[in-house]
């Protein structure tokens, strides 16, 4: 049990989440810079007020990290809530670079994780799945033994983690998509218009994300309850097949593409991404590729054992 | 050693959570009649949601409950995973009557910048639409409406009119049925006095 929960591998998933994730921060940034105050500003000041959702989240727990306490701390230095807004955006773009390159992953990490977290629960009003899948991602980004080979502090530091902990790590991350993916599966299979398709159909012509014309997709219909079907046993199956010797490259470039698939029929850029992302981290090094084990990485082992 | 143990301890904890989100999702929605399994338990779903109440209850279990919830949105695992599961759901509209002194109209909707702007926009509306509390509904229009009301500073009042789109089945859309709007609620606002929502 122990040695499942603590395999050896090397560092190169916690590359790929590391640079990935950074991506991800990147692109959520500059995708709503336009409407980044318009967004987040407090009442009466932007599209719906950030003081009604975090009073919301207050009702939950009083200590989730928001986006007010950072406009709390901006003003008693002096700030206005718009400059403290741009600071955060500003910030947050900052970390994620920071992040990307690999230089102070650690800190670099946690600062993304809590800049983020804020903006999403401040914002909790517009949010939607794309928001909680990348806070998961940071969460465990942020709790991973840092830094990974490619990082920029490798090169100064030549520190390297215990290939165990990067195992455990990476299985944590392996375990939660599996949960997601099957109680995703599953909740689809119980609702009954996946099984004839029609679910799909929806999806694909409901605004905003009727990106390919009803006309079109018409032509297909057919093709609806088998890919429908297909979805559910897909994101169910995950969970088990994905651990398969002779299956599991095929469930993974499978799940891969089907996420491309809605990233690109849907506009869902950013949903795509991040699962994409987190796929890749958890399974891609030894499933996609192979998954080489440096010198290094055993010496690193050896001395742990040692 | 020490990290290891103390990573031994959590896991299972965390998992336990993941999971627990995830089957309460799933259990409401048995329980609302949402899903293909027969089975009407409303009264099951409202103890499950005074259950996980923090507004009430002696004081360290409140401490506790917060802790709880603290931790599971610090992980992102404060909600279960059903992404257009069970079914899709519906698309909902808010368009704007503003009306001038002189008895003009002006069309207006919400909008944004940017696509992805306008993706949250839409998961706002959706919030809007799936909400059972009518005072909060009213609330959040009339914030949508007070922003969109700055692009029209001659208008005097507006006519909020909420709505759903209703989308066609595969074989209604080839029988010639295009998406329809459905009318859900309309809301009146005056510039002097804009609470006085209808």
């Amino acid at each position: 049990m122990v040695e499942r929960l603590f395999p050896s591998c090397s560092d190169r998933w916690l590359s790929i989440l590391r640079v990935g994730l950074a991506l991800q921060l990147i692109l959520y940034a500059l995708s709503i810079r336009a409407d980044w105050r318009y967004l987040l500003a407090g009442t009466g000041r932007g599209l719906v007020s950030r003081d009604l959702a975090e009073a919301l989240l207050s009702l939950e727990s009083a200590i989730i990290p928001r986006l007010g306490w950072i406009v709390a701390v901006g003003k008693r230095i002096g700030f206005s809530e718009a400059t403290v807004l741009d600071l955060t955006w500003y910030g947050l773009a900052l970390v994620s670079l920071f992040l990307l390159g690999g230089l102070f992953c650690r800190p670099a990490a946690i600062a993304a994780w809590f800049l983020h977290l804020c903006c999403v629960k401040g914002g909790g009003l517009v949010t939607y799945g794309v928001d909680a899948l990348t806070t998961i991602g940071l969460f465990y980004l942020m709790l991973s033994p840092l830094p990974d080979r490619l990082s920029l502090d490798h090169l100064w530091h030549k520190k390297l983690s215990n290939p165990q902990s990067l195992g455990f790590w990476r299985r944590v991350l392996q375990l939660h998509l599996c949960v997601i993916y099957f109680f995703s599966g599953l909740i689809k299979a119980l609702g009954g218009d996946w099984w004839n398709g029609i679910n799909l159909w929806r999806a694909l012509i409901r605004p905003p994300f009727d990106l390919i014309p009803a006309d079109v997709l018409i032509r297909f219909k057919y093709i609806f309850p088998i890919a429908g079907i297909a979805i559910f046993l897909l994101e169910i199956g995950y969970s088990c097949f994905i651990w398969q010797r002779q299956t599991r490259q095929s469930w993974l470039i499978a799940i891969l593409l089907m996420h491309l698939g809605i990233g690109l029929s849907m506009g869902m850029y950013l949903f795509a991404a991040v699962m994409i992302v987190l796929n890749l981290a958890a399974f891609g090094p030894g499933i996609l590729w192979r998954e080489n084990r440096p010198a290094d990485a055993e010496s690193c082992e050896a001395a742990s054992l040692a | 050693m020490t990290r290891s143990r103390i990573a031994l301890a959590w896991l299972p904890l965390h998992l336990f959570l993941i999971i627990a989100v995830c089957s309460r999702q799933l259990l409401w929605l048995i329980a609302n009649g949402l899903t293909i399994i027969p089975f009407s338990g409303a009264d099951v779903s409202a103890q499950t949601a005074k259950d996980i109440s923090t507004t009430a209850g002696p004081k360290r279990t409140r401490a506790a409950k917060e802790a709880l919830f603290a931790y599971l949105h610090s992980a992102g695992i404060e909600g279960a995973y059903g992404f257009f599961a069970p079914n899709v759901p519906e698309n909902f509209k808010l368009a704007f009557e503003f009306r001038n002194a002189d008895g003009s109209v002006e069309y207006d909707l919400p909008n944004v910048e940017s696509r992805a702007a306008g993706l949250r926009l839409g998961s706002l509306l959706d919030k809007i639409g799936r909400s059972d509390s009518e005072q909060y509904r009213r609330i959040l229009i009339r914030m949508l409406t007070s922003v969109a009301w700055e692009n029209h500073p001659a208008a005097v009042s507006v006519h909020a009119v909420f709505g759903k789109l209703k989308l066609p089945s595969p074989v209604d859309y080839e029988r010639g049925v295009r998406p329809a709007y459905e009318f859900i609620g309309a809301y009146d606002f005056e510039r002097s006095a804009d609470s006085n929502a209808r």
